[in-house]
């Protein structure tokens, strides 16, 4: 059983008359990580709404198509700052929040929450106020947010727009672990170069449409190129005027060369 | 003062008013205005909710009694318009006694601890969260005027000098204030339900504020006393 | 010549915690600066003490001849645009038009200027399509456009840009590269936040990093970035370009896509083909 299957799926946010999303059809499987790419206003974003049930049912608007959802989901919104609950002192409380709304008995949130504090680095701030993080801190604590309600279907709205590189890297190599431990996984994001190591799946949307599905690999050919969502090591490999087909990554790159 | 029980503090919260304009004037509204007032300056009306944007500019003491001050002046202009003397004490105390009250409220009321108090009685999450988030509006309300007065000043609007400049500082900010209000809820709906806080959800409650007998015996007191005072006044 | 910016000994603590400790820098007019560092490292307490939001503890903050300790916010907009992280923060009339216009209006400028300092701010990020929309209609990646058009138009000596590129697709990226660089060759100088160490190598010169508050490194860039083992321990790792520079031995160590192409292409034996 898919944990999430998107078919046909045509989106209308309120008073609008075109579609964010169009004829949209998307499965992911259990274990499987699927990136979404694309410009600015391509979608992702309201695809990543419409899988975690937001849209239309909180944000309003009008869904065609059907939607399935077979597993208990959460999602990290691309603007961090926006998604404190307001109603906490401490980070720790703050981590907590969503598990003690599932109900869950005291140990049990108190292990998911120190475990999620643990996996995002930031044990250190647990007696913190929220409000006076900075902004890559903050970002941390709404995705260890999300990891401590243990949700089946992970969705991920560009979560390392403010991480240092450092910091970066552990949530992508987090998401794979968690892929390992069966989570499926959508994240959106415009960090192209870190998609081949992470992605089993890349979805390159276009004006709300899927203009293609299907490997990383993908981020390599020309038609991603020309639309700027080629990796940096097929541009430039591109760019220099070597044979097609180019490589993904760094590690691609030393392969192919003498 | 934020140690107890959050209904003990609505409960005085909710007496001081209702006293206020039970007792005879001006008698009554001196003294639950004077009480009201030095609520404010107890020390333990420190940190402020936590919520969007606060963090402890709502400190303990002078910063709670001049708000509550500042906040009741205009009100006095206003009845000083409409009535005589006597008249304008009268109500102005009343008036300012609520004004204290709340502000002091605002100020000691932690809204998880609220939270968690209504949901242990019984209450749904999402009624819980909303009264809290009421309660705690004005403060949120504050740290965002703040941050748009930051947002100005960085473009070069000031906000100091003469009234012509204030007054037009206070335009600048009113309308942002409003606008960006009405798009926090939709935002902050978001962010909740992306949290698990959907009606229905059945609550864990991570540390219920303990509730003591004197607590409730405070209680029973404050809400006797109003009846009597009513009683008393009605007889 | 005198710095456009200069932070002198400057230290800052909220309460307990102290973010900024000795950090001592000069930025020049036309200057390309990128201020790197780990989260929490004190990038953002740098804009906001540069903003005059903040005053330091210990040390000066100067903006030209301005010592910013005892001057307001809106004294210190004459001279200093800046872009807050959380820019939806920063926005806050009813069109991104009428928003962007915001700054030379305040400053009390002639219509005709303030006009002009618009549509050019408008269009430098090209934003002009977006003039009539309300900026909280835009997804967020616009409305850090919004907001940095805002700054731009303010046209200042110094502009202190905090995570300009976070969540930009790779054309947005380039617009705000162009535009940055066109303000410093007119003179600005740019000090810019960032995460995103592309974006970093591409369009700026120079690298500031800072570690626990305390400054780490003040160096050029693309030595900088080619070094793995000095940019670890700072919570950097560095980006694509420089990664393949090292890794194919690239002669020159170039740090910019256009270089690293141009570079490969003649280490392959072929032509260029950018
Ligand atoms: N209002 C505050 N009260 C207490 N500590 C604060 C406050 N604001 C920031 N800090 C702390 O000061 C340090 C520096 O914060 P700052 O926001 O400058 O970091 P930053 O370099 O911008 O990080 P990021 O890359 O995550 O945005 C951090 O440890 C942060 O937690
Ligand atoms: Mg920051």
């Amino acid at each position: 059983m898919t944990p999430l299957a998107l078919e046909e799926v045509t989106f209308w946010y309120p008073a609008t008359e075109t579609p964010a999303l169009r004829d949209v059809a998307l499965e992911v499987a259990a274990g499987e990580i699927v990136a979404l790419v694309g410009k600015v206003g391509a979608g992702a974003s309201t695809l990543l709404l419409v899988a975690a049930d937001l849209a239309p049912r909180v944000t309003g608007g009008r869904l065609a198509g059907a939607v399935r959802r077979r597993a208990r989901s959460g999602i990290v919104l691309p603007t961090p700052w926006t998604q404190l609950s307001g109603m906490a002192f401490t980070v720790w409380d703050e981590v907590a929040f969503g598990p003690a709304n599932l109900g869950w008995p005291g140990h049990e949130i108190a292990r998911h929450v120190d475990h999620a504090l643990e996996r995002l680095e930031i044990v250190s701030l647990a007696a913190r106020d929220p409000v006076t993080l900075s902004g890559g801190e903050l970002q941390r604590v709404i995705v260890a947010g999300l990891l401590a309600m243990d949700p089946d279907l992970m969705l991920l709205d560009e979560p390392t727009a403010e991480l240092d590189p450092a910091g970066a890297r552990s949530v992508w190599r987090l998401l794979r672990l968690l892929a390992g431990e069966g989570k499926a996984i959508v994240v959106a994001t415009s960090e192209l170069d870190a998609v081949p190591d992470v992605a089993d799946q890349v979805v390159w949307l276009d004006d709300g449409a899927v203009r293609a599905i299907g490997t990383p690999q993908l981020l390599a050919e020309d038609a991603a190129c020309d639309d700027g969502l080629g990796t940096t090591v097929a541009r430039i490999w591109r760019a220099a005027g070597l044979a097609p087909p180019y490589p993904l990554t760094v590690a691609d790159a030393v392969r192919r060369w003498p | 003062m934020r140690t107890l029980h959050p209904f003990t503090l609505l409960a005085v919260a909710a007496a001081l008013p209702a006293l206020a304009w039970i007792l005879p004037a001006p008698g009554g509204g001196l003294a639950t205005l004077l009480v009201a007032l030095s609520l404010t300056l107890t020390p333990g009306a420190s940190p402020g909710p936590a919520g969007t944007g606060i963090s402890r500019s709502w400190r303990p003491g002078l910063v709670v009694f001049r708000t509550a001050l500042f906040t009741a002046a205009p009100f006095w202009l206003f009845l000083l318009l409409l009535h005589d003397v006597r008249t304008t004490v009268a109500i102005g105390l009343r008036i300012s006694t609520m004004v204290a009250s709340f502000v002091w409220l605002a100020a000691v009321l932690a809204p998880d601890r609220l939270v968690e108090a209504t949901v242990a009685r019984g209450w749904s999450v999402t009624a819980a969260y909303l009264f809290a988030a009421t309660l705690s509006a004005v403060p949120v309300l504050k740290a965002r005027a703040r941050r748009i007065v930051e947002a100005q000043r960085c473009r070069g609007l000031s906000p100091r000098g003469s009234v012509a400049n204030r007054f037009r500082a206070l335009r600048a900010l009113a309308l942002p204030l409003v606008l960006s209000a009405l798009h926090e809820v939709d935002e902050r709906t978001l962010a909740l339900e992306s949290r698990g806080l959907v009606s229905g959800a059945r609550r864990t409650s991570l540390a219920p504020p303990p509730d003591r007998v004197v607590e409730r015996v405070v209680r029973w007191g404050l809400l006797l006393l109003c009846l009597a005072a009513l009683v008393r006044r009605l007889a | 010549m005198s710095a456009a910016l200069r932070l002198d000994g400057v230290g800052f603590s909220y309460g307990a915690v102290a973010a900024l400790c000795d950090v001592s820098f000069d930025v020049a007019a036309g200057e390309r600066v990128a201020l790197l560092g780990r989260n929490g490292a004190g990038k953002t307490t740098l804009v906001r003490l540069v903003a005059g939001l903040l005053h330091p503890n210990a040390g000066t903050v100067w903006v030209g001849d301005w010592d910013t300790g005892g001057r307001a916010p809106e004294e210190l907009a004459r001279r200093v645009g800046s872009l807050f992280q959380h820019a939806d923060q920063q926005l806050f009339a009813r069109t991104v038009r009428e928003d962007v216009s915001f700054g030379p209006r305040a400053l009390g400028l002639p219509a005709h200027e303030v006009r002009r300092r618009t549509e050019e701010a408008l269009e430098a990020l090209a934003l002009g399509g977006h003039a009539t929309q309300h900026p909280y209609d835009l997804p967020p990646a616009l409305r850090k456009l919004a907001a940095l058009a805002g700054a731009l138009a303010l046209e200042p000596i110094v502009l202190v840009l905090d995570e300009p590129t976070a969540g930009l697709d790779r054309a947005l990226r380039a617009q705000v590269a162009d535009a940055l660089r066109e303000h410093a060759e007119r003179g600005a100088a740019l000090l810019v936040v960032t995460h995103d160490l592309a974006f970093a190598a591409e369009t700026l010169d120079r690298g500031i990093v800072l570690d626990g508050g305390r400054l780490a490194y003040d160096e050029p860039l693309a030595a900088l970035l080619t070094s793995a083992e000095r940019l670890k321990p700072l919570g950097l790792v560095p980006p694509t370009v420089a990664a393949l520079s090292v890794a194919l031995d690239l002669p020159g160590r170039p740090v910019r896509e256009r270089d690293a192409a141009h570079t490969l292409a003649r280490v392959a034996g072929g032509g260029p083909g950018l």
